[in-house]
């Protein structure tokens, strides 16, 4: 009995996340040893995105939720922590958890009424949220967020210890993700996460079941604005400059394109997503009038040719294999 | 009473789905609900369940009142049940479907989830445990890893019965579990709704398979149009002249 009780769980084995956090640890020596100091911010943008989008899939590819306007928090974690360093002279490694908890509870008392609806309220709410986190931002009272002009920070510091070169900030982003990922993986194999797959996959049996829907749909939403905030503030001072053109709703379709490329429902598929989707936009700088066109096209594509996202497709393919090994 | 249902009444806009209806549901038996089709009975049980809320009377159950209160709650007191159409988790496997039905009975915080505590781990444990045990009760420990959706059908409708059970609930209500199921399953239902009994689990029962009901029920009461036509023992209803008429005028 024992044995068959150590089930599959849908997190990654040991071996395969040894690799990968051996590789991820040798990007930045390679890539300084090339001369490509550029890559490694890339590489920055890709870990906090990775935070961002996992926290998205706890909402969309696990309760289900659709939700187009998680820039908006992605943008209450920046500004958040960049005002209360500025104006309050908060330290910015708390600045920046106090800026997610903060949207982590607008978060809560927006998805709360509207996961109380039917049909898709919850997404039509939060891209109504996403534009007036937008416009507030743009006209703020005496331009405390700068406006149109935006704003400028300093790069996070551990007691003296200043973030201030990509390959720092990479490490740290680096420890970020894998908690982040550690802590979602733990989330989803819980009772928890369970509700919310029942939730996904039959609302009203899962009423039946005994399952809060509107208290676990609104758990997933705060976990993800908590990941999409934090996300927000590592951006702030990775890139130490932040305007209202970062958070546009432009940012929410980026989200959802990583998420949906790379696969839903899944620990790897918002890397996946995340990696491939940021270095695509590097590679389409030059068509960067076409961003929004190229969004497009990959999510249609996604949609037919690749359902489950690169991470469902690559498993699908596997498990075809692995049947026929097995024959 | 475990369960008492005091002038129920169900609307939907201006038809009468549910009229004035009262039962006493008598703990540890199980108790059977019939009548044609379209007279009420599915409905009556979505009222008790927290479907929907009734439009007039009162649900007391196991002394609490739960009239109006919302599905998961009602699931919650202790009140498990299924449904005359499948609905089980059809992409998840079997053993986390009957994990699911146990989600009111585990007791872990989100930070204990979160953070994957010692106690959390241990509940979980415990928990597939339990789950494999109301698996080999209905013989589909082997199937653990299947999706739900690719059993045969009688097992869909056993793997939702012990999903109901898997909360540990004091009474199930089952809507048409013999529905689509061979003879041979069928006997098997029949032993497996005295098990249940013995297991201290009330059971409400709607099923038009009068030879189960009759032969298993120890109480039957009868719904036509919305209202309680009768309701004694099965071998009184049997032989209720009301009740053959309404069979026979619906058939
Ligand atoms: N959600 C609903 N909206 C409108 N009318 C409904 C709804 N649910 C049921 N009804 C109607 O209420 C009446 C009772 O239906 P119900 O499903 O409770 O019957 P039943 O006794 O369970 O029948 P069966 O034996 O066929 O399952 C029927 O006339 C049905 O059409
Ligand atoms: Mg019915």
């Amino acid at each position: 009995m024992a044995d068959k009780l150590n089930l599959k769980t849908k997190s990654v084995s040991g071996p395969t996340a040894a690799i990968l956090l051996l590789v991820a640890l040798a990007i930045p020596p390679f890539l300084s040893a090339i001369n490509l100091n550029y890559g490694i911010l890339i590489c920055c943008f890709v870990l906090l995105y990775v935070v961002a989008v996992s926290g998205l899939d706890v909402v969309f590819g696990y309760s289900g939720q659709i939700s187009l306007g998680h820039a908006a928090y992605f943008a209450i974690g920046a500004y958040g922590s960049i005002m209360l360093h500025k104006y309050f002279g908060v330290t910015i490694v708390f600045s920046m958890l106090i800026a997610s908890a903060v949207a982590t509870i607008i978060g809560i008392v927006i998805a709360y009424p509207a996961s109380r609806l039917r049909f898709h309220f919850l997404s039509l709410s939060t891209i109504a949220f996403g534009e007036i986190v937008y416009q507030l931002v743009l006209q703020s009272p005496s331009a405390v967020t700068g406006n149109s002009l935006g704003i400028f920070t300093e790069p996070i510091s551990f007691f003296g210890f200043k973030l201030d070169t990509y390959t720092r900030f990479y490490y740290y982003g680096l420890a970020v993700m894998v908690i982040s990922l550690i802590l979602k993986n733990n989330l989803i194999n819980s009772k928890t996460g369970r509700a919310l797959i029942a939730i996904r996959e039959n609302a009203h049996a899962a009423d039946g079941a005994g399952i809060n829907v509107t208290r676990h749909k609104v758990i997933a939403f705060a976990v993800s604005t908590f990941y999409c905030a934090y996300a927000g503030a590592m951006y702030a001072h990775l890139v130490r400059f932040i305007s209202p053109d970062t958070f546009m709703f432009r940012q929410s379709v980026l989200f959802l394109t990583m998420l949906l490329f790379g696969g839903t429902g899944s620990l790897l598929g918002p890397v996946i997503g995340a990696f491939s989707v940021t270095l695509l936009n590097e590679a389409l700088r030059v068509a960067e009038k076409y961003q929004m066109f190229i969004y497009g096209t990959l999510m249609l594509l996604v949609i037919i040719a690749l359902p489950g996202g690169i991470y469902g497709s690559l498993k699908r393919l596997l498990n075809r294999f692995k049947r026929k090994e097995a024959r | 009473m475990l369960l008492s249902i005091e002038g129920v009444t169900v609307k939907f806009d201006s038809l009468i789905a549910v009229n004035n209806v009262s039962v006493n549901i008598a703990k540890g038996k199980i108790t059977g609900l019939i009548g044609p089709n379209g007279a009420g009975k599915t409905t009556l049980v979505n009222a008790i369940s927290g479907v929907y809320a009734p439009n007039a009377g009162k649900v007391v159950f196991d002394g609490e009142d739960i009239t109006g209160r919302r599905g998961y709650q009602i699931s919650k007191a202790g009140l498990a049940r299924t449904y005359q159409v499948i609905n089980l988790f059809e992409h998840m496997t079997v053993l986390e479907n009957v994990l699911v039905g146990m989600h009111t009975r585990l007791k872990s915080s989100l930070t204990a989830a979160f953070f994957k505590t010692r106690a959390e781990r241990a509940e979980e444990e415990a928990a597939r445990e339990k789950a494999f045990e109301l698996l080999r009760f209905v013989r589909l420990q082997d199937r653990f890893d299947n999706e739900a959706g690719s059993l045969s059908y009688g097992d869909q409708r056993r793997l939702e019965i012990i999903r109901g059970l898997a909360s540990d609930p004091k009474m199930v209500l089952l809507d048409e579990p013999a529905a689509g199921m061979n003879p041979v399953e069928k006997d098997d239902l029949d032993a497996m709704l005295r098990e249940i009994i013995n297991r201290g689990v009330t059971v409400l029962m709607i099923e038009h398979d009068m030879k189960l009901m009759m032969g298993v029920a120890d109480h039957v009461f009868v719904l036509n149009y919305g209202s309680k036509l009768a309701e004694g023992t099965p071998a009184e209803i049997q032989r209720n002249p009301d009740v053959i008429t309404a069979y026979l005028g619906d058939d």
